[in-house]
């Protein structure tokens, strides 16, 4: 045998291999389907000229606000997963019980008047005590459920976040029962109520509690990325995700950082949840689920362990979301639909996210 | 140091029974020692659960104490009971004189009657009750602390004396009957045939509604096999399962029922035809996820459930699929033109179905296919490294999964006569994850003792069904903390004979114990 000679055939046979795999074919092919797809069914609704001006503002606007939700809230998911590498499936919990304690102490000043005294310091409180009672829900999830999980392999703890996320919202419906509450506003801050914008012709509206949730979003995210970036805290969670056994031996407690962390993560969900319940006005028990589930296709979409990524995923996707039953000219009752299809197709194209993930750690 | 641990229980110990109080457990006791013991009231049972709370703050308190002491194990129980005692007597100081004065609480609290409260203030004013269950608290955690010092001490010296700790196993193979039966391969097989016999004969002898919940039982095994083989045998984390059953029951729905189609063709036809979609869809939805990591898989096979879900309840596929009102009237099985289609002939045709499911994968475990999914499922890139086709045996892996799943869902729908949206929820297919997890990973009498106790359980224990989901998620957490193998592990295939500190390890699959490094 001319080692020579077999040793060049193998060098070819790799190089070969190498250029155009069955899966980058069936991607590809999978990628001009959906493309064309899209192009048809926008083309129809341009031509058909469905929408006015004012119907893509109104939708880019809403879609806007429940972006800048879903960022919040997925900022709690990318927290948790860069140091744990686990996705807190009860996360979209943590948020609803946020939001029933923002309900309890929102009833409590309507009825007492408080409410249409003083708006400004009764919602102050109301975030205080739904971020608050989300935190402590973090702490303890974390304690209860993921601590003594921490060596496992990746199934065990992910199994036991579907028990706590079962868990959370059972007690929920036990406690408080299965109909829908309805966030009682104060006055000065009703729903469905705001600034009336003149475009093409047609009113598109602005509502207070639109602009509430987005200025307060946005201050929590320039919070959140201050935190991580500037304070020790924030070094140390970013140490404790690059290598924890390295964090340990520089001093990091790492016990204390990852319950900071979920400490943190339940803040952001509890103002997330106040949030959805001032402006949707909605809260039952089962809340919690959807917009966690479209949360984490935001976290993904914008890289997991990635914060800006985080951020950016949320916006696009409350964007996609709200445009794309129109653009594609399809019932506005498949939104759900076309968020998981999103989650899928990022999946398969590009796993790492929009602004790549931020794990230094490769995972098994 | 008793006194830190034991605040630190007494702060627990509060929560615990103050959520218990607020979502009901106490009145749920009261009934159930009513209804089974026949005990004449509730209250009864109301203050065993305040006294069990109050032992097993102390006991509890005592446990996290390394060195054995009985002024510390008293201090402990001491300070958790005060503890306890105090919050969950201020507590239900508020509960009591907010009520009193007249405030319904049940438009915030649904479980706080005034029936409700009153079991626990005995009809006395706010202050005193606080007092009274307070004292009730401190006394059993003293009492608690008291017994768990003792039990450890008893333990200590055993130690000390060299004699090794019994597990359950062991303690049950030294009863003569059961080592010789568990040893004898024959009286095993004898065994299985009674058991056989007795559940070939028992729809005779079942009512209606036993013969119902036996075959859900049944359809709920077959679920978990399926189920198994995808997560168990090949470790891709599916929690969108129930899409394959619903693909299942809603063709068979839909072709056999008069109403969207009109095609009303056989029940023996369209079961077939049921198995084969659910497995092109379990094709199907393979491709998209071959590539994925763990997390990443269980997400998008989420998502792909409530897809289904969603669109099987959209409007604009009404025509299709029936829309939320779902398909009625779905046809049963007709043999010598008899429709045999009630839940007595159903419980033999789930029977039959559970038979085959065990013989498939009982024959695929050990087969070629079988060791490529557990060499898969150990470590991926090692089992392409061995020349394994990883893309083929995943896709096999949900082929197969989602054919057993087709045939449960085609047979539901027709023993029902109806199928809708609602049968879909994601919950049925953590139901089915569950008992996968809970009676074992990877092992058949697992999945089977799994199927039993999360579905055949609360039918016996009716007065339960509130509680179920709440049990349900406590139980994953605490199984997954306790015994992540589950109830009846499977067994490892042994090369050699285990020494005594590996005998645990040899039980499970390696997803669920190793993994010290790098996780």
């Amino acid at each position: 045998m001319n080692v020579a000679a077999e040793s060049s055939k193998l060098r070819t046979a790799r190089v070969k291999e190498r250029k155009v795999s069955l899966g980058l074919l069936l991607r590809l092919g999978i990628g001009l389907l959906v493309l064309a797809f899209f192009a048809y069914r926008f083309y129809g609704v341009l031509a058909r000229q469905a929408y006015g001006a004012e119907t893509w503002a109104r939708l880019a606007i809403s879609g806007l606000i429940i972006g800048s939700v879903y960022a919040v809230i997925a900022l709690g998911y990318t927290l948790v997963y860069g140091i744990l590498f686990m996705i807190n499936f009860a996360h979209g919990e943590v948020m609803m019980i946020g939001a029933f304690a923002g309900y309890f102490v929102l009833e409590a000043f309507a009825a007492s008047g408080f409410s249409a005294r003083q708006p400004v310091l009764a919602i102050l409180i109301t975030f205080l005590a739904g971020m608050t009672v989300s935190m402590l829900v973090g702490i303890s999830l974390e304690r209860i459920a993921y601590r003594p999980l921490r060596g496992a392999p990746r199934l065990v703890p992910l199994i036991s976040a579907i028990g706590a996320s079962i868990f959370l919202q059972n007690a929920a419906q036990l406690m408080f029962g299965s109909m829908r509450r309805t966030y009682s506003n104060p006055p000065a801050l009703e729903r469905n109520v705001g600034w009336v914008l003149d475009i093409a012709g047609k009113p598109v509206s602005i509502t207070y509690t639109g602009v509430l949730t987005f200025a307060f979003s946005v201050v929590l995210m320039i919070g959140l990325y201050l935190l991580v970036q500037r304070t020790r805290l924030g070094r140390a969670m970013r140490a404790v995700a690059e290598n924890k056994e390295a964090a340990a031996l520089m001093g990091v407690d790492v016990d204390r950082v990852i319950a900071n962390t979920f400490a943190i993560s339940g803040v952001l969900a509890g103002a997330a949840g106040v949030m959805w319940g001032l402006h949707n006005g909605i809260i039952y028990h089962y809340v919690g689920f959807i917009p966690g589930l479209k949360a984490f296709t935001a976290a993904v979409l914008g890289g997991i362990g990635n914060i800006p990524g985080a951020m950016l995923g949320g916006i696009v996707l409350g964007i996609a979301e709200s445009l794309a039953p129109a653009v594609l000219d399809m019932p506005f009752q498949l939104k759900d639909v076309l968020a998981f299809a999103v989650l899928v197709l990022v999946l398969i194209f590009r796993p790492t996210g929009i602004l790549g993930e931020v794990l230094a750690e490769e995972k098994v | 140091m008793g006194l830190r641990t034991g605040i630190r229980t007494g702060l627990i110990a509060a929560i615990v029974t103050i959520f218990l109080i607020l979502i009901g457990v106490h009145m749920l006791m009261g009934r159930l020692l009513q209804s089974w013991f026949y005990v004449p009231a509730h209250w009864p049972g109301v203050w065993l659960m305040v006294v069990l709370l109050g032992l097993w703050a102390g006991s509890r308190a005592v446990g996290q104490m390394k060195a054995r002491s009985w002024g510390n194990a008293l201090l402990a129980g001491a300070s958790a009971g005060i503890i306890q005692g105090a919050l969950a007597g201020a507590a239900l100081y508020l509960l009591a004189s907010i009520t009193q004065a007249g405030v319904d609480l049940r438009a915030w609290l649904t479980q706080m009657s005034q029936e409700s409260i009153a079991a626990l203030t005995l009809g006395l004013a706010p202050l005193p009750a606080a007092g009274f269950i307070g004292g009730v608290l401190l006394v059993s955690a003293l009492a608690g602390a008291a017994w768990r010092e003792w039990r450890l001490r008893v333990h200590a010296a055993r130690l000390a004396r060299g004699e090794r700790t019994v597990s359950l196993r062991e303690r049950l193979l030294e009863i003569p009957a059961v080592a010789q039966v568990s040893s004898n391969p024959l009286s095993r097989r004898v065994l299985m045939g009674v058991f056989m016999v007795l559940l070939l004969i028992a729809p005779f002898f079942l009512g209606q509604y036993w013969n119902y919940n036996l075959g859900t039982v049944g359809i709920y095994v077959i679920l978990g096999l399926g189920l198994n083989i995808v997560v168990g045998m090949a470790g891709l984390l599916d929690l969108g399962y129930v899409a394959f059953f619903a693909v299942g029951a809603y063709t068979m729905a839909l072709l056999t029922a008069p109403q969207p189609h009109h095609i009303q063709m056989s029940f023996w036809l369209a079961l077939p035809i049921g198995v084969l979609l659910a497995a092109i869809a379990g094709i199907l939805l393979g491709i998209p996820v071959l590539r994925m990591r763990g997390d990443y898989l269980a997400i998008v096979t989420l998502g792909f459930g409530e897809i289904i879900r969603i669109l099987s309840k959209s409007d604009v596929l009404t025509g299709f699929t029936g829309g939320p009102r779902g398909v009625r009237n779905v046809g049963h099985p007709v043999l010598f033109g008899k429709d045999i289609g009630n839940e007595f002939y159903f419980f033999y045709f789930i029977l039959i179905g559970v038979i085959l499911a065990i013989i498939i994968t009982r024959r695929l475990e050990h087969s070629r296919v079988g060791r490529a999914w557990r060499a898969m499922r150990e470590d991926e890139k090692v089992a392409q490294a061995m020349g394994i086709y990883t893309l083929k045996y995943k896709l096999m892996a949900f082929a197969m999964g989602a054919a057993m799943a087709g045939f449960s869902g085609a047979i539901f729908a027709s023993r029902n006569s109806f199928t809708g949206p609602e049968d879909f929820v994601l919950l049925v297919s953590i139901n089915v994850l569950a008992l996968v997890i809970v009676g074992g990973m990877g092992s058949i009498p697992g999945v089977i003792l799994g199927a039993f106790v999360l579905k055949g359980l609360p039918e016996i224990l009716r007065e339960l069904e509130d509680y179920r989901v709440l049990v349900f998620g406590a139980l994953l957490v605490v199984m997954m903390i306790v015994r992540p193998q589950g109830l009846w592990p499977a067994s490892r295939p042994q090369l050699e004979r285990p020494r005594p500190e590996e005998e645990a390890l040899e039980e499970a699959p390696a997803e669920l114990v190793e993994g010290e490094v790098g996780s």
